[in-house]
C-alpha cells in the first residue's frame, strides 16, 4: 500500500477540482430547494452487488431457458430503475433552511439547526456533515421538521460548516441521491475559557504566562511604575513608604477593578490567551451572581449581570477582530 | 446484544416471511430436517429479536454450522444435482439468519432470497407456485423498503406494499415490452438440470403391477391441442416407450437409452397456427428423453427426433415442461420386413417359466390358420372367458403369466399386455409391449386433452407379414369402457378410481361445480405455461415474423436497447413534468411564501424557514394596524397545519380549496394594511429621496 507521493498530490488536486466545483454550482445560502439541477444520484454498493445478481439472473434465465427468469429479471431490473426516481423524488422539491446557527465555546461541538419542509412526504433524509455528524429526520407531507447537526470547533470566532450534505438512499437502499447546503450564516465560537493563572509577587514583567507560578494567599499584582491620571487609590502605599517608589499596582482585571474585565489587565499574554482568561471570568462572574464590564480594544461593554449580558461579552469575545465570511473569500 | 436492535424488528418479520414463502415451493424437494433446520434457525433469529434469547456467540454458532454441514454431507453423500445444491444454498440462507445482526447482513440475506426465487423457477413453473414466489419477492421487497424507513413511522409494511404495487404498475408495460423483445439467445453453455426428484410417469422398464400404482395419480402427464378435429377417445393411443425384453417378471427396452450428450436447445414449437393435421403437445417435466405421439406421426418441431419404432425423443431430458409439434400421415411405415436380428429380439423369451402359457400358444396355433387369426383367438379368449380388470390385482411372484390365464383372471393393463406378448412371442409371432397412455380428458371448452398419469396404458403391438406392426389391446377385449371412455367409467363398478387419492379434484367427477372449478384452472394453468413460460426461441421468432420487416436476433437486440433507451427517457420526461407542476401544490404554502413576499417588498429581511408567528410579528412591526390581522392569519395556517381538522382527516382533504379561501382574504387584507402604512409613512422617505430627482 505504498502510494507515490506524485499519486497522492494528483488526488488531492483532483479533490480540490471537485470541491470548487462544487462550490461554484452551489452557493452560499441558508436556504436551498432542491431540484433535479442539484440533486446527484448514484447506485450504492448494495446498488451495485444487485446489478451484479441481476445479470447472473440474467445468465440463468439464458442458459435454462427459463422464461420466468427473464421475467422477473426484467421486474427486478425495471424496479431499480423506478427505485431511481423514487429515491430522486424523495429529495426533489424538499426545501432545508438553516434556522440557527449555534453559539458554544471552542472545542465543543456546535450545534445548528435546520429545518426541513416538504409539499411531499420525504422518509429517511440524513443531513449530515463532513465531521461524520448524522441526523434522520422524515418529513410528512406538507410539514416541517427541524433537526440538528454538531460541527465540532477548533477556535473561537465564526464558524460555518463547509457543506451539509442532504442524502436518502430511501426506499430500498440501492441508490443514494444527495446534494449540499452551503450556510451563509456562521455560528459564533467563544474562545475557550482559561482560568487565568494567579501571577507571582515578584514577576513584575511577567512576560511569559507559562513562567508564572502561583503563590498562595497573596493577590496577584503586577506593579508598573505611576504615570500621570492614575487614580491615587490604586498607587501602592507600602511599597512607597518602604522605598519611595510611587508604583500602581495594576490589579490583574479582576482584583484591579471588579467592576471590569480588561483586554489589556494582562499585559504581554498572546492576544488569543488574554480572550481565553476574559472568556473564563466572564463565566466565573457571571456563575457568582457578580456584575462586571468588558473592554476590549474598540468595544466598551457596560457593567451590568445576567444571562443576556453573559452571551454579549462572550459573543464580543468570540467575534473580536474576527470578520464573519461572507462570500467565496471567506474560505 | 445490542448488535440485534440494529435492525427495524419489522423489516426483519417481512424477511422471514419472505424467506418462508420462498421455501415453500421447494417443500417437496428438500429434505424434512433441513426445512425444519431453516425454521428453527429463523425462529431463533426471530426470537432474538424480541429479546427472549441471545443470538449465538461464536463457537456455539461454528458449532451449529459444523452440525448442519455433517448432516448435510452425511445425507448427500457425494452425489451432485440441482437438488443437493439448492439443499446446501437453502441450508447458506438457514445458517445466516444466526449472524444477521446489521444492515450489510441485512442485504447478503436479501439477495441470497432473490436467487433462491430464480431457483425456484427453475423447478416450478405452474402458475400458482409463480405467484407464490413473486410474493415471496414482493414480501423482501417491502423488507427492504422497511429497512429504510425509521421506525417511528407508524404506517408500515403496507404502505411498502402499496407503494411498490404503484412502482410495479408504472414498469409494468416495459416489463412486457422486454419479456416479448429481448433475443432469446441460444444457452451460453450446457449446464444439465439433474434432477434425483423422483417424477410420476412412465419407467423405462414394467413389472406388471407397476401402472396400477399410476392409475392413483391425477397429475397431468401432457396437454394437447389439435389443430383439426380430437380424435375418438379409443383412438387416442399415445406412445412412447417400446418394451421387448422380457426376463420372466419384468419387461424392459433391449436398447438401453443411449445417452448423447446435452444438447443445447432453443428450439421450441413456435407459435403459428397448427394445420389441420397438426397438433401441439405441451408435456410436464418428466426428466426423461421420451416422448408420446399418436401413431403415424411425424415430428413438425425442431426440438424432437424420429427414432427406430415410430417413436420420438428429446434432445435432452425433460427437466422443464416442453412443448413440441407434430403432424399426422406418415412417411412410409416401419421397415418393410424385419431383419434377422430384429426378429430374435421380438421373439426372445426366457428359456423356462410359465409353462402351462407356452403350452396354450401352441395349441392355440396349432387351430389358427394365420397369425392374426391367433391374435384374435388370444383376444377371444380373454372376451369370453372371466376376466376381470381391476386396480386391485393379487400379487403374482411366481410364473405371473400362468398365474394370471390360469389362475387369478384379475389384472390391469400390464398384466394382459404382458401376457399376451409372451403368447405371441411363445407361438413364433414377433411382438412386443407398448407403454404410454390412451385417452385423456378434454379441457375447458373442449379446446384441448388433458392428459393424466391415471391414462398410462400398456398395449401391444404384432408383426404380422405383409401389414407391419399391428396394434393389439387386450384391455379394449376386457374392459371396452376404459379405451371408450376411460379408466373412471372402467372402475365405476369396483369404485378404486382413485381411492387413495383424496385431494384430487378428479376424483369428485360427478361435482359438477369442482370439475368447472379444476378445469378452468387447467386453462389458465395451460395458457399460462403456453404462452408465458413456453415463450422461447422459436416462438419469439414466429411472434416477429408477424410484425413487418426481417426481425431477426440481431434486430431484436436493437429493439431492446431502444426500447429502454425510450422508456428512460419517458420516464425521465414524466419525471421533470411533474416536478415543474407540482413544486406548490398546497395553496397554504403558496400563502406563506406570498406573505414573505409581501414583506420582503417592503424592505423587511425574512428569515429562510420563518413560522407564521414570525411572520406576523414583522407585519405588526411594519404596520401596528395589520397586527389582529396577521395574528389571525397566522392561526389560521397554524390550525390548517397542525389543527384538529388536518390530524382527524390527513391526506388530501387538507388542502381543499374551501380551507383557504378566509386566509386568502386575511393575506389581501394584510397587503392593504402594508400598502396603506407604506404610504403615509413611506411618504415622508420619498419627500427627502425625491426632490434630487425632482429637477430633472
Amino acid at each position: 500500500m505504498v502510494k507515490s507521493p506524485l499519486f497522492s498530490t494528483t488526488r488531492s488536486k483532483i479533490r480540490k477540482r471537485w470541491r470548487s466545483w462544487i462550490n461554484r454550482r452551489i452557493p452560499l445560502d441558508d436556504q436551498r430547494q432542491f431540484d433535479r439541477r442539484s440533486i446527484y444520484i448514484l447506485p450504492t454498493s448494495a446498488g451495485m452487488v444487485f446489478g451484479l445478481l441481476l445479470v447472473v439472473m440474467l445468465l440463468t434465465g439464458i442458459n435454462y431457458q427459463n422464461s420466468l427468469i427473464y421475467l422477473l429479471t426484467f421486474l427486478l431490473g425495471a424496479l431499480f430503475v423506478a427505485a431511481m426516481h423514487q429515491t430522486h423524488n424523495n429529495l426533489s422539491g424538499l426545501e432545508l433552511a438553516l434556522l440557527k446557527a449555534g453559539e458554544g465555546f471552542a472545542g465543543e461541538p456546535i450545534v445548528f439547526r435546520f429545518a426541513l419542509q416538504s409539499a411531499h412526504e420525504a422518509t429517511s433524509i440524513d443531513l449530515g456533515n463532513e465531521a461524520g455528524s448524522v441526523v434522520t429526520l422524515s418529513v410528512p407531507a406538507h410539514d416541517r421538521i427541524e433537526g440538528a447537526l454538531e460541527v465540532p470547533s477548533r477556535e473561537r470566532g465564526f464558524l460555518l460548516p463547509e457543506r451539509v450534505r442532504v442524502e436518502t438512499r430511501f426506499p430500498f437502499g440501492l441508490l443514494v441521491a444527495w446534494s449540499w447546503l452551503r450556510p451563509a450564516t456562521p455560528a459564533l465560537v467563544y474562545p475557550r475559557p482559561v482560568m487565568p493563572p494567579r501571577a507571582p509577587e515578584g514577576s513584575v514583567e511577567a512576560g511569559d504566562s507559562d513562567a508564572v507560578s502561583v503563590s498562595q494567599g497573596q493577590d496577584q499584582v503586577e506593579l508598573r511604575p505611576w504615570r500621570e491620571g492614575d487614580l491615587s487609590a490604586r498607587v501602592d502605599w507600602k511599597r512607597y513608604s518602604r522605598n519611595g517608589e510611587m508604583a500602581v499596582a495594576d490589579w490583574q482585571g479582576e482584583q484591579g477593578s471588579p467592576q471590569w474585565l480588561d483586554f489589556d489587565g494582562f499585559p504581554g499574554v498572546d492576544h488569543e490567551l488574554r480572550l481565553s482568561y476574559l472568556a473564563a471570568l466572564v463565566l466565573d462572574r457571571d456563575q457568582a451572581g457578580e456584575s462586571w464590564g468588558l473592554r476590549l480594544p474598540g468595544l466598551t461593554i457596560e457593567p451590568d449581570q445576567g444571562a443576556n449580558h453573559r452571551r454579549q461579552c462572550l459573543r464580543a469575545l468570540g467575534a473580536w477582530q474576527r470578520t464573519p465570511p461572507g462570500g467565496e473569500g471567506g474560505l | 446484544m445490542s448488535a440485534v436492535s440494529l435492525l427495524p424488528t419489522r423489516a426483519l418479520l417481512w424477511l422471514l416471511c419472505g424467506f418462508a414463502l420462498l421455501l415453500l415451493p421447494q417443500w417437496d424437494r428438500l429434505p424434512v430436517w433441513l426445512i425444519a433446520a431453516c425454521l428453527a434457525l429463523a425462529g431463533w433469529r426471530w426470537l432474538a429479536q424480541v429479546g427472549r434469547v441471545r443470538l449465538p456467540g461464536r463457537w456455539l454458532r461454528l458449532g451449529v454450522m459444523a452440525s448442519l454441514i455433517a448432516v448435510y454431507i452425511a445425507t448427500v453423500q457425494g452425489r451432485f444435482s440441482v437438488d443437493t445444491a439448492a439443499s446446501f444454498f437453502v441450508l447458506a440462507v438457514g445458517l445466516k439468519w444466526l449472524e444477521t445482526a446489521n444492515r450489510r447482513d441485512f442485504f447478503v440475506v436479501f439477495f441470497i432470497l432473490v436467487y433462491l426465487a430464480t431457483v425456484n423457477f427453475l423447478f416450478r413453473q405452474g402458475i400458482g407456485w409463480s405467484l407464490v414466489t413473486v410474493t415471496g419477492v414482493v414480501v423482501i421487497l417491502v423488507a427492504l423498503q422497511l429497512l429504510h424507513t425509521p421506525a417511528e413511522s407508524r404506517h408500515g409494511g403496507f404502505r411498502g406494499l402499496r407503494r411498490l404495487g404503484g412502482m410495479l404498475l408504472k414498469t409494468l408495460p416495459v416489463v412486457i415490452a422486454l419479456f416479448v423483445f429481448f433475443p432469446r439467445m441460444a444457452p451460453l453453455w450446457s449446464v444439465p438440470l439433474v434432477s434425483e426428484q423422483a417424477r410420476t410417469g412412465l419407467s423405462d422398464s414394467m413389472t406388471p403391477g407397476d401402472i396400477s400404482s399410476l392409475a392413483q395419480s391425477s397429475e397431468r402427464a401432457f396437454r394437447v391441442s389439435f389443430g383439426g378435429e380430437m380424435p375418438e377417445h379409443r383412438e387416442r393411443y399415445w406412445r412412447g416407450l417400446i418394451l421387448d425384453r422380457f426376463d420372466g417378471h419384468t419387461w424392459s427396452q433391449w436398447q438401453q437409452e443411449s445417452y448423447r450428450r446435452l444438447g443445447r436447445v432453443d428450439r421450441d414449437a413456435g407459435l403459428e397456427g397448427l394445420a389441420p393435421n397438426e397438433y401441439d403437445v405441451l408435456m410436464e417435466a418428466s426428466g426423461q428423453r421420451w416422448v408420446y405421439a399418436l401413431d403415424n406421426s411425424r415430428a413438425v418441431s425442431g426440438n424432437i427426433a424420429k427414432v427406430p419404432g415410430g417413436l420420438f425423443r428429446l434432445e435432452r431430458p425433460a427437466d422443464t415442461s416442453i412443448r413440441y409439434r407434430m403432424a399426422l400421415g406418415a412417411e412410409a411405415g416401419d421397415a418393410a420386413a424385419l431383419s434377422p436380428g430384429q426378429r430374435r429380439r421380438y421373439l426372445q423369451l426366457p428359456p423356462s417359466g410359465n409353462q402351462r402359457s407356452r403350452e396354450l400358444a401352441s395349441e392355440l396355433a396349432r387351430q389358427a390358420q394365420s397369425d392374426l387369426a391367433f391374435a384374435n383367438s388370444v383376444l377371444n379368449r380373454f372376451r369370453e372367458q372371466p376376466y376381470y380388470y381391476t386396480l386391485r390385482p393379487p400379487t403374482m411372484p411366481e410364473d405371473p403369466v400362468d398365474t394370471l390365464l390360469f389362475d387369478a383372471q384379475r389384472g390391469f393393463c400390464a398384466h394382459y399386455a404382458s401376457a399376451m406378448t409372451f403368447l405371441l412371442r411363445a407361438a413364433g409371432i414377433p411382438a412386443r409391449v407398448v407403454a404410454g397412455y390412451q385417452g385423456g380428458s378434454s379441457g375447458a371448452d373442449e379446446a384441448y386433452l388433458i392428459v393424466r398419469q391415471y391414462d398410462a396404458h400398456a398395449w401391444v403391438e404384432a408383426w404380422i407379414e405383409s401389414r407391419g406392426w399391428v396394434r393389439l389391446d387386450p384391455t379394449a377385449a376386457i374392459a371396452p369402457q376404459r379405451i371408450e371412455s376411460g379408466l373412471r367409467e372402467a372402475m365405476a363398478e369396483e369404485g378404486s378410481f382413485l381411492e387413495d387419492n383424496w385431494t384430487s379434484p378428479q376424483r369428485y367427477g360427478d361435482l359438477a361445480l369442482v370439475q368447472w372449478i379444476s378445469l378452468q384452472m387447467d386453462r389458465i394453468n395451460y395458457n399460462w405455461q403456453r404462452w408465458v413460460v413456453g415463450y422461447q426461441g422459436q416462438s419469439q421468432m414466429d411472434l416477429m415474423s408477424r410484425l413487418p420487416g426481417n426481425i431477426g436476433l440481431k434486430e431484436l437486440g436493437y429493439v431492446t436497447a431502444g426500447l429502454v433507451g425510450v422508456a428512460l427517457l419517458i420516464a425521465a420526461m414524466i419525471a421533470a413534468l411533474r416536478h415543474g407542476g407540482g413544486r406548490h401544490s398546497d395553496p397554504a404554502r403558496v400563502l406563506v411564501a406570498r406573505w414573505g413576499q409581501v414583506l420582503r417588498q417592503r424592505g423587511v429581511t425574512v428569515p429562510a424557514g420563518a413560522t407564521p408567528l414570525q411572520l406576523a410579528t414583522m407585519t405588526e412591526e411594519q404596520a401596528p394596524s395589520a397586527g389582529p390581522v396577521a395574528r389571525a392569519f397566522a392561526r389560521d395556517l397554524n390550525n390548517h397545519y397542525y389543527g384538529t381538522g388536518a390530524r382527524a382527516r390527513p391526506g388530501r382533504q387538507r388542502h381543499r380549496a374551501t380551507d383557504v379561501r378566509p386566509m386568502r382574504r386575511r393575506l389581501s387584507q394584510i397587503r392593504r394594511e402594508l400598502k396603506r402604512r407604506s404610504t403615509t409613512y413611506g411618504s415622508a422617505g420619498k419627500h427627502s429621496a425625491e426632490p434630487a430627482h425632482r429637477p430633472s
